[in-house]
C-alpha cells in the first residue's frame, strides 16, 4: 500500500527501536500471543486450590506452570508486559502515522502534474466543444453535486484542475480506533489490581486466610475507604448491615472498608411455575456521614444502585440464618422419646444421647422444592411440577469427626396414594442422597411409626405381646416354645440391626446350602409373623378396630409394608436419630456485588471511538479525482483521472459511471 | 454536452415502494409501541424505533429485504391469528392443521432446517451442472429457509407470552434460539452478496455451514428436547440482551461466509493447479471476488462483532458489576477479535491475498466455533447458562 511506503520511509533520524517498536510485525505477533494467553487462560482453570493442580499435572509440571503463573495468567507479569508492549507499539504507530494520515485527509493534490494524474489507477481523455469557462464552471459544479469537496488549480500555461476528495473521514478512523486502544487500557489499568500488587509486594498488605469474625482479621488485610478502585462481595442478612466488603486475594481475602454503611431492610424472591427464580431484589438504605437521609432504593439482578462512583449490584442470595426448630427422635430407643433443639441456619448445636455425643451443623434451609412430576401424576393433576414444601439441610457428625448429611423436608409427600415424610443422607457430599421414606399413619402424622419402632427396639415388651398373642398350644413342648420365642426375638433384632439382608447373610453363613431355601422361608415368615403381632398391638393402641381374626384394611397393611421397608434401612441410616423440623422462620441474606470503577467511563468513551473509527476505516472510502481541462482551439480537452484509497471492485465501474455522467 | 446538472428528483431517489415501505414501519413501529408499551422500559422504546429506522434503512439499501420482511410478516400474522382464534391457546399447535405442520415455531423451524439441508444439495448440483435454472431454485429454496427460520423465531416470541405471560421474552436467550438466529442471519448475509456479486457458485459451500448448523440444531431437539421456552433467569432480563445477541450474530455470520468462501478460494486454486482446463474454473468466482466478499464478509463481522463485545462488557457491569471478568466466554470472544484484528492488519497493510488468507479464514471459523459453542460445552462460567 502507498501510505505503508511512507510510514517506513522515516522522516527524520532513522531509529531502530521505534521502528521495531512501530512495526506491523511486532503489533501482530503481540495481538497473536495474547490472543495465545487468553486460550491458556481460559483451558487451564484459574484460581484452583493447590492440591487440584497437583493432582492434574503431577508435582513437575505443576512447579513449572506455577512459575510461569499460568494459574493466573491474566494477573501475570508476562501478561502485562505484552499489553504494555501493545500499548506502546500502537502509541508508536499512532503518532507516526497520524500526521501522515492528517495530511493526506486536508490534501486536494489538485498540484499534480498531468503526468501524474495519467499514472492514476483511473484515468481517461476526451475532448469536448464549448466554452473553456462555462466548462470549468460545469467540472467543479459536477464533482459538488457527485458528492466531493473541491480545490481549483489555475496552472501556469492557462489549464485548470478541479480537484476533488470525498470520504476523507476515513482517515481519522484509523486514529480513532487505534487510539481507542490505548485509552481502553489505560481505563482497564485504573481499575486493575495492580496498585493492591504493589503494596503486597512490598508487604504493607497480606491476604488474610482464617474464617475469623472481622475483629480478628489481620490488621494488614484491610484496605482503606481511599483504594482506587475495587470490586468485592458482601453478604448481609435482612434485617441488619454492613460497611465493608471482601475481595478474594490469592488463597484468601481483603476486607474493603467502606466509606457508606448498607442496611438491607428486606429480601424478595419470586418463583416460575417450574421452581427457576423469576426474580429477587433487596430492599436497601445507604447512610453515608454526607447524607441528611439515607438513599433508600431497591435493587435487582440488572438494576443496581449507583452512588457518587460507586455501584451495588444485586449479585446473589443464600439463607441469612433461618430459625430452625427441631424435635430429634431416638431410633434405636426402647420407648417413644425426643429432645428439642432450638437453632438457626449456620450454627451447630451440640447434642448428648445414649447413642453418644454429636455435633449438628445447620448449613441451608430451602422453603420451596419445586420438582418435577412423574408423567401420569401430572396427566392426572394436570401440573407438571409440585411443591415438596420446606426441607433443611444439616450435618451430624461424632465424636470420631465422622458426619453425615441430611436434607429433611417438613411436610409429607404423596406417592401413589401414601404419604412419606422424606430424608435424605449421605456421607460424601460428592454422593447423591440415598433417601429414607417414613409412612405417615392416618393423622399425617410420623407418631404410628415411632410408636411401632420403639416397640421393635423393646425387645421385653415384644416378648410380652408375643406370648399374649400366641400363647402355647397345649399339646406343644415347653422347650419347644420357648424355642420358637427366642427364635422369634432374634429375628427381630437382627432385622433391626441389618435389615432383611442381614438375615439373608445369616443364613448363607450359619446354614448348609441345600437346606438354606427352607429355612429363608421359615424365618421370614416366622419374622412377618412376630412384626405383625406387634403392629397389631400398635394399632389396637391406636383404637383401630380389629376383628376376631386379626384382619386390617389394605391401607393399614400397605404401612405395615412401608414401616418393614424404613426400617429395614435404618442400620445405613446414620446415628439412631431422627431429625424432625417442627418449626421455622425464614431469614434471607442478600449477596451484594459493589464496585468502585473509575477507569469505566474511561474504558467507554474508548468502545465509542473504537466503534466509530472501524466503521470510518471500513465503511467510508476516501476517495479522489482530478478533472484537468485544457484549452485546445475551439475544443477543450478534458483528463479525468480518479483514486480509491482502497481498490475495490466496483471501483473501475463507479469511474466509468462518473465519466459517463459527466459527459452526458 | 448539456451543461446544466440535473437534480434527481425525489422520485427518482425513492420509489413509491420505498416510501411505501417507510410508512408501514413507521405505522407498524408506533402500533407495537401503543399495544405494548405496557410491556416496555423506556430502552426497549428505543430499541423498538431504532430497529424500525435500521430496518427502513436495511430496505433502502437492499430492496429484496422489504419482500422478505413483508412475507415474513404476513405469515407470522397467520400464525397469531389461528392461536387468536383458539383462544390463545398454546395447545392450538396440536390441532389447527396449518400451525402444526407448517408455521408454528416449531414446524417452521423443521421446515427451515429441511429446506437448508435441500438447498446446500441443489446449490452444488447447479454449481457441476453450471444450469441456471436449478441454480434460481437454490435461491428460492434458500429464501424460503430464511423466511420460515424468521418465522420461527416470530411466532416463538409469541409462543412464549402464550405458554405464561411470565415466560414471555424475545427468542434470542437460549443456545437453541441463538442457532435459528444464526442460520438466518448468516442466510439472509450470503443471499445479500449472492445479489450484488451477481453470483451464485458460493451457495453451496456457505450451505455447508448452515446444514452443519442445522443437523446440530436437529440432534438438540430430538436428544435433548432443547426446543422446549423456559423462561429467563434474572441476569437475562434485561433489554441489552435484545442488541447483545443479534449483533453478535452478524459477527458470527460474517466470520462463517468468509471462511466458507475460503474453502471455495483454495478448491479454486487448488484446480488450477492441476487442471487449468476444467470447467469448474468457469463456474467460480475469479479470484478477486472472492478475496473482496472474503475481506467484506470479516469486515461487517468484525464491526458488529466489536459493538457486540463492547455491548456485552456494558451489559455483564450491569448485571455482575464489571464489565470485564475473564469470563471464558467474553475472553474467548477477545480471542476471536484479536484474531480478526490480525487478518485485517495483514490483508490491509501487508496486502496478502489468496491461499494463506483463505486459510486463515478458516481457522478462524473453527476459533469462533469454539467461541460460540466450544466455551458452552467445554467451560463453565458466568455465561453457563448456555449449557449443553
Ligand atoms: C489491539 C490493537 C489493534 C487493533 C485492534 C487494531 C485494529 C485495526 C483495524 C480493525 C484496522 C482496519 C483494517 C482495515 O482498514 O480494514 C487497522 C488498520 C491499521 N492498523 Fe491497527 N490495530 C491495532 C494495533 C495496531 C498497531 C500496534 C499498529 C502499528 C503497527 C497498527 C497499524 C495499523 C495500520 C497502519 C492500519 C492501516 C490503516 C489504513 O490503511 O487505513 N495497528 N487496525
Amino acid at each position: 500500500m502507498s501510505e505503508q511506503k511512507k510510514i517506513s520511509k522515516p522522516s527524520r533520524k532513522p531509529n531502530v527501536w521505534l521502528e521495531f517498536l512501530g512495526s506491523m510485525n511486532l503489533a501482530i505477533t503481540l495481538l497473536v500471543m495474547l490472543a495465545i494467553a487468553s486460550v491458556i487462560g481460559t483451558v487451564l482453570q484459574q484460581f484452583q486450590p493447590v492440591q487440584d493442580y497437583i493432582i492434574k499435572f503431577g508435582p513437575f509440571w505443576y512447579e513449572v506452570y506455577g512459575s510461569l503463573a499460568l494459574y493466573d495468567v491474566y494477573g501475570a507479569a508476562w501478561f502485562m508486559i505484552v499489553l504494555l508492549f501493545l500499548l506502546i507499539s500502537t502509541g508508536v504507530c499512532v503518532t507516526r502515522n497520524t500526521p501522515v494520515f492528517i495530511k493526506d485527509m486536508k490534501e486536494y493534490s489538485e498540484k499534480l502534474s498531468i503526468n501524474a494524474l495519467k499514472h492514476q489507477p483511473n484515468h481517461t481523455q476526451f475532448a469536448v466543444a464549448g466554452d473553456f469557462e462555462q466548462q470549468k464552471a460545469y467540472a467543479t459544479e459536477f464533482l459538488k453535486h457527485e458528492g466531493f469537496k473541491t480545490r481549483i488549480n489555475q496552472r501556469d500555461d492557462g489549464s485548470v484542475t478541479v480537484a476533488g476528495l470525498k470520504g476523507h473521514w476515513n482517515r481519522l478512523g484509523y486514529f480513532f480506533s487505534h487510539i481507542s486502544i490505548i485509552i481502553i487500557c489505560i481505563g482497564a489499568l485504573m481499575d486493575s489490581n495492580i496498585y493492591l500488587k504493589y503494596f503486597e509486594l512490598t508487604g504493607s498488605m497480606q491476604a488474610e486466610t482464617r474464617s475469623v469474625p472481622l475483629s480478628e482479621v489481620d490488621k494488614r488485610a484491610w484496605l482503606p475507604p481511599s483504594n482506587f478502585s475495587y470490586r468485592g462481595n458482601v453478604n448481609i442478612t435482612e434485617g441488619r448491615d454492613a460497611d465493608v466488603l471482601f475481595l478474594p486475594w490469592n488463597e484468601g481475602y481483603l476486607v474493603q472498608q467502606l466509606p457508606f454503611r448498607i442496611e438491607v431492610k428486606a429480601f424478595r424472591i419470586d418463583y416460575y411455575d417450574n421452581g427457576m427464580p423469576r426474580t429477587y431484589e433487596s430492599d436497601l438504605l445507604l447512610y453515608a456521614d454526607d447524607l441528611d437521609e439515607p438513599i433508600e432504593k431497591t435493587i435487582e439482578v440488572n438494576h443496581p444502585l449507583y452512588y457518587k462512583n460507586y455501584a451495588i449490584y444485586q449479585s446473589s442470595y443464600g439463607d441469612g440464618g433461618s430459625l430452625v426448630n427441631m424435635n430429634v427422635h431416638a431410633l434405636a430407643s426402647p420407648i417413644v422419646s425426643k429432645t428439642e433443639i432450638e437453632s438457626a441456619i449456620n450454627r451447630h448445636e451440640s447434642l448428648t444421647t445414649p447413642a453418644g455425643r454429636f455435633r449438628v451443623e445447620f448449613s441451608d434451609f430451602k422453603l420451596h422444592n419445586i420438582v418435577p412430576r412423574s408423567e401420569e401424576d401430572a396427566l392426572a393433576t394436570g401440573r407438571k411440577m409440585k411443591n415438596n414444601g420446606p426441607s433443611v439441610l444439616f450435618r451430624v457428625r461424632n465424636e470420631e469427626g465422622r458426619a453425615w448429611e441430611y436434607e429433611n423436608y417438613m411436610i409429607p409427600d404423596e406417592q401413589e396414594g401414601r404419604w412419606f415424610y422424606m430424608s435424605g443422607v449421605r456421607n460424601a457430599v460428592s454422593e447423591p442422597f440415598r433417601y429414607l421414606f417414613v409412612p405417615a399413619d392416618d393423622l399425617r402424622s410420623k407418631k404410628r411409626f415411632f410408636e411401632f419402632l420403639a416397640l421393635v427396639n423393646n425387645a421385653p415388651k415384644a416378648d410380652r405381646i408375643y406370648r399374649q398373642a400366641m400363647p402355647k398350644p397345649m399339646e406343644m413342648e415347653r422347650a419347644n416354645y420357648e424355642t420358637h420365642m427366642q427364635l422369634m426375638q432374634q429375628l427381630v433384632k437382627l432385622f433391626r440391626e441389618t435389615g432383611f439382608d442381614g438375615i439373608s447373610r445369616f443364613i448363607e453363613t450359619n446354614v448348609p446350602q441345600d437346606q438354606q431355601q427352607e429355612v429363608a422361608s421359615f424365618y421370614f415368615g416366622q419374622l412377618a409373623n412376630a412384626l405383625q403381632t406387634l403392629y397389631l398391638h400398635v394399632l389396637e393402641q391406636e383404637g383401630v378396630p380389629i376383628n376376631s381374626q386379626g384382619d386390617i384394611s389394605e391401607t393399614h397393611q400397605v404401612w405395615f409394608e412401608d414401616a418393614m421397608t424404613a426400617i429395614a434401612s435404618l442400620n445405613r441410616y446414620g446415628p439412631p436419630l431422627f431429625f424432625e423440623m417442627t418449626s421455622f422462620d425464614q431469614r434471607w441474606s442478600t449477596g451484594l456485588q459493589i464496585t468502585k470503577s473509575p477507569g469505566k467511563d474511561v474504558v467507554y468513551f474508548g468502545s465509542a471511538l473504537l466503534t466509530l473509527g472501524i466503521f470510518f476505516m471500513f465503511y467510508v472510502r476516501q476517495r479522489r479525482v482530478w478533472i484537468h481541462l485544457k484549452r485546445n482551439g475551439e475544443q477543450t480537452d478534458i483528463t479525468i483521472a480518479g483514486r480509491d484509497n482502497r481498490k475495490l471492485p466496483e471501483t473501475d465501474k463507479e469511474f466509468e459511471k462518473l465519466v459517463t455522467n459527466f459527459r452526458a | 454536452m448539456d451543461m446544466t446538472i440535473k437534480k434527481r428528483s425525489f422520485l427518482e431517489i425513492f420509489t413509491p415502494r420505498d416510501i411505501l415501505w417507510t410508512l408501514i414501519l413507521f405505522i407498524g413501529s408506533i402500533i407495537a409501541w401503543q399495544v405494548y408499551q405496557d410491556e416496555m422500559d423506556i430502552y426497549e422504546v428505543y430499541i423498538l424505533f431504532g430497529t424500525a429506522l435500521s430496518a427502513v434503512w436495511l430496505g433502502w439499501y437492499w430492496r429484496s429485504f422489504q419482500t422478505f420482511s413483508y412475507v415474513v410478516t404476513a405469515i407470522s400474522l397467520l400464525a397469531i391469528w389461528m392461536y387468536a382464534r383458539n383462544d390463545f391457546d398454546y395447545e392450538a399447535q396440536n390441532d389447527v392443521f396449518l400451525l402444526k405442520y407448517l408455521i408454528s415455531s416449531q414446524a417452521a423451524i423443521m421446515w427451515m432446517s429441511f429446506l437448508v439441508l435441500v438447498s446446500t444439495v441443489t446449490y452444488f448440483f447447479a454449481l457441476f451442472r453450471d444450469s441456471a435454472f436449478i441454480y434460481k431454485l437454490s435461491t428460492f429454496i434458500a429464501w424460503t429457509a430464511a423466511t420460515l427460520g424468521f418465522v420461527g423465531l416470530m411466532v416463538r416470541w409469541k409462543e412464549s407470552w402464550l405458554i405464561h405471560p411470565d415466560y414471555g421474552h424475545i427468542p434470542v436467550s437460549s443456545l437453541y434460539e441463538v442457532f435459528i438466529l444464526f442460520i438466518v442471519m448468516t442466510i439472509l448475509m450470503y443471499l445479500y452478496y449472492e445479489q450484488k456479486f451477481k453470483t451464485r457458485a458460493m451457495g453451496g459451500f456457505v450451505m455447508i455451514v448452515m446444514s452443519v448448523s442445522v443437523l446440530f440444531v436437529l440432534w438438540y431437539v430430538f436428544d435433548r428436547q432443547a426446543h422446549e421456552i423456559q423462561p429467563l433467569i434474572p441476569a437475562l432480563q434485561s433489554w441489552w440482551m435484545k442488541i447483545h445477541v443479534p449483533a453478535n450474530f452478524v459477527g458470527y455470520g460474517g466470520f462463517s461466509i468468509a471462511s466458507m468462501v475460503g474453502v471455495a478460494m483454495l478448491m479454486r486454486l487448488a484446480i488450477e493447479k492441476r487442471n487449468p482446463n476444467n470447467g469448474l474454473l468457469k463456474a467460480l468466482p475469479s479470484h478477486q471476488i472472492m478475496d473482496d466478499i472474503m475481506y467484506r464478509s470479516i469486515a461487517i463481522g468484525f464491526a458488529f462483532f466489536t459493538v457486540a463485545t463492547i455491548l456485552g462488557a456494558m451489559w455483564a457491569a450491569e448485571a455482575w458489576g464489571g464489565y470485564w471478568s475473564w469470563d471464558p466466554k467474553e475472553t474467548w470472544a477477545l480471542i476471536v477479535w484479536l484474531n480478526y484484528a490480525a487478518w485485517l492488519h495483514i490483508r490491509m497493510t501487508k496486502g496478502w491475498h489468496g491461499a494463506p488468507m483463505a486459510w486463515w479464514a478458516i481457522i478462524g471459523l473453527f476459533i469462533t466455533t469454539f467461541a460460540f459453542l466450544g466455551v458452552n460445552i467445554f467451560l463453565s462460567g458466568l455465561h453457563s447458562y448456555g449449557e449443553l
